[in-house]
């Protein structure tokens, strides 16, 4: 038997089913009306330049990405009517992302770093070339860069930064890290592994991770790891032995012009020694060194660069290091020895005489 | 008499005498002094008066005066004995290192201490204190010129050594003494033996003990060792090129490892000996003057005392 207290709950949960449904076909409706332009396929714009403009949104890349609940408005605020009488403005991401807003759009420093960064600087001097939101993380199917599918997925990045950089990312795709990268390593760096993501800087900036002074400690995120070196057959002490090397303690001490990581090894054409085309292979390294000591020859690869001479691979260094460090123990223990025989003999002799041990001395004047 | 004497002697008694004749001197000046107008019985009432109120005054001003006059007597006579002292110590010391010997040794030390604080913190570059030195300095830019200096001054004055030792007769007189010989051995292991108590006495050294033999021959070596590596590093395209890089890198690790083994030395070792051992403390200016007491002379180095004795008695005779 229904009752009326069952009828009630009915009816209630109705009503409510229905606000809801009109609520979603209300902004549905909005979409909707965008959507009988953008929502065919194939519909674009010839610019007067000859350019083809691609204007087809496909409405799903919406629905799956991070935007879902978002309508077009939201973000192409400037669309009042239908059709839009004028080219609408680029979207400009900050309406939401920014520090203070209580919308629930994700509130990061990355935003503020952007402005900070190379690219955010080109953009206020007024470069129309000049990478935006957009142009990194796509404009309808936007994912968090953890996804796959994501235009950020750390995969994808170097395609991304290759569109503008072209020329680096074909020395990068040949370099070790590049091969790795495309092998699906993933330990491989990216362009963001070294030059940041939304604080990507110039490398003639100190404050860039990329920079003189930096540099080593960008690559010693992953180079000084055992775990990740051991797999590659790559020392991980490169870093550590630079550091105590005169380029590395140079370059501690302020003299940037002191070489550091990138000037020997290259920032991304990075082969390893074995290859003949790397700048440290030995066949080259006239040419490298030669860069900073004209006039280097072959001998400059006669001996090795990252020496380590408390390890046996340092070869004769090993050896002049041992043969100094008994040398000096020695020394420094005879001569310890000596002063506390000597300071013994005094005290014994102050003991026994009452005075300052001179008393002793006396004994064998000539 | 010394002032201690004369003041033990002194007695208050003779103060109030010395008082009292001088009250009475000034009364008696006074006596023809007399205001006219006054009977004589009044004046010699008055001058009675007068002597004995002066005689209660002179006896504090004259014990304050006898007083000042002792502690200064006693003043001059400390200081006059202070600077005989230090006279007879002069005159009773000798001229063991000359001035060539001295000039050296005063090259020898300021370009190694220049090397060592411009060269050490380099070498130990991860602690504060380097970079702090570094900065005081003037930057990396501006030790490393300093360095090189200290280079230039050391090698002049190795070089310069080698030069006194074969062309000066002192030079060459000296470095034959510094010869290591079969005796150092010997009297080395009789010092550690009288050290240990086995021997009553001390081995009795000539001008150079095997200490300061040591000493002579640790800085050779290292002057060999620290000038032959630094200038491989310091014209270092050149070493490459010609040796290969490895020999750069001998050259690195052994001026490194010398640097501090001969710091070591002298900081332990030489200070030692001159600076810290009780009986120098701290230290002599034999570096500056090169004198040596007769006493230490004796002491330190008999052989080389008897010789000068001799020397001395035959200079006399002659």
């Amino acid at each position: 038997m229904r009752g009326p207290v069952q009828a009630t709950i009915r009816r209630t949960l109705w009503v409510t089913l229905l606000l809801a449904a009109c609520a979603v076909a209300a902004s549905a409706q909005e979409d909707v009306r965008c959507l009988s332009c953008h929502g065919k396929p194939g519909f674009k714009k010839t610019l007067p330049s000859g350019k083809v403009l691609e204007l087809f949104v496909d409405p799903t890349s919406i629905r799956l990405s991070v935007h879902k609940d978002k309508h077009c408005v939201d973000c192409h605020a400037d669309v009042s009517e239908v059709p839009h009488p004028s080219t609408p403005q680029k979207v400009n991401c900050r309406r939401c992302h920014y520090n203070g807003n209580t919308a629930g759009a994700p509130q990061l420093e990355k935003y503020v770093e952007f402005e900070q960064s190379v690219h955010g600087k080109a953009l206020a001097a007024g470069n129309t070339k000049a990478p935006t939101c957009q142009d990194c993380h796509g404009d309808h199917f936007i994912l968090p860069g953890s996804e796959v599918r994501s235009q950020v997925y750390r995969t994808h990045i170097p395609q991304v930064c290759g569109r503008c950089h072209l020329e680096i990312f074909g020395q990068y795709e040949a370099s070790v890290h590049g091969k790795a990268m495309l092998k699906g390593n993933p330990d491989a760096p990216v362009c963001t592994s070294c030059h940041g993501e939304h604080n990507i800087r110039q490398a003639k900036d100190q404050a860039s991770t990329v920079s003189a002074g930096q540099v080593a400690n960008t690559c010693a995120h992953c180079h000084s790891k055992v775990v990740i070196m051991e797999k590659y057959g790559v020392k991980a002490e490169q870093v550590a032995t630079y550091n105590e090397s005169f380029h590395g303690i140079a370059n501690e001490f302020g003299v940037l012009t002191a070489a550091n990581c990138a000037s020997c090894h290259t920032a991304h054409d990075i082969l390893p020694a074995s290859d003949p085309r790397s700048s440290v292979n030995p066949a080259n390294i006239p040419k490298t060194c030669g860069k900073c000591h004209p006039g280097a020859n072959a001998n400059f690869a006669n001996g090795r660069i990252h020496i380590n001479a408390k390890d046996k691979s340092a070869g004769i260094v090993y050896w002049v290091a041992l043969g100094f460090k008994i040398l000096t123990l020695s020394t420094l223990a005879g001569l310890f020895i000596h002063i506390g025989l000597d300071l013994f003999r005094k005290a014994k002799d102050r003991k026994k005489h009452g005075g300052r041990g001179g008393a002793a001395h006396s004994e064998n004047k000539p | 008499m010394s002032a201690e004497q004369l003041k033990s002697a002194w007695t208050d008694q003779d103060t109030r005498a010395l008082a009292e004749t001088l009250a009475d001197a000034v009364a008696r000046a006074i006596e023809s002094e007399a205001p006219e107008n006054m009977t004589d019985d009044q004046a010699r009432r008055l001058r009675s008066a007068l002597s004995s109120a002066l005689a209660r005054e002179a006896v504090l001003d004259t014990r304050r005066a006898v007083r000042r006059f002792f502690e200064e007597e006693s003043n001059k006579e400390r200081r006059a004995v202070k600077e005989q002292v230090k006279a007879d110590k002069e005159a009773d010391s000798v001229e063991r290192l000359s001035l060539h010997i001295r000039l050296q040794h005063m090259v020898l030390f300021s370009s190694c201490i220049l090397l060592i604080v411009t060269g050490l913190p380099i070498k130990f570059h991860d602690a504060a204190i380097s970079a702090f030195l570094i900065d005081i300095m003037g930057g990396p830019g501006v030790t490393r010129i300093l360095h090189r200096i200290g280079a230039i001054a050391l090698t002049f004055i190795g070089v310069y050594h080698i030069y006194y030792c074969m062309v000066f007769k002192e030079g060459r007189k000296t470095f034959d003494l510094l010869i290591p010989r079969l005796q150092d051995a010997r009297d080395a292991f009789h010092q550690i033996g009288y050290y240990l108590g086995i021997k009553k006495d001390r081995p009795l050294f000539g001008r150079f003990s095997y200490i300061e033999k040591f000493d002579y021959w640790a800085v050779y070596w290292g002057m060999v060792v620290m000038i032959t590596s630094g200038y491989i590093l310091w014209f270092k395209d050149w070493t490459i090129n010609a040796f290969g890089k490895y020999v750069f890198d001998i050259g690195r690790e052994a001026h490194s490892d010398e640097a501090l083994l001969a710091t070591l030395a002298i900081v332990i070792w030489h200070f030692y000996n001159v600076h810290f051992n009780p009986h120098k403390f701290p230290g002599s200016l034999t570096w500056l003057n090169g004198k040596i007491t007769m006493e230490e002379f004796k002491e330190e180095h008999p052989l080389e005392y008897e010789e000068w004795e001799a020397a001395q008695e035959k200079g006399g005779e002659s």
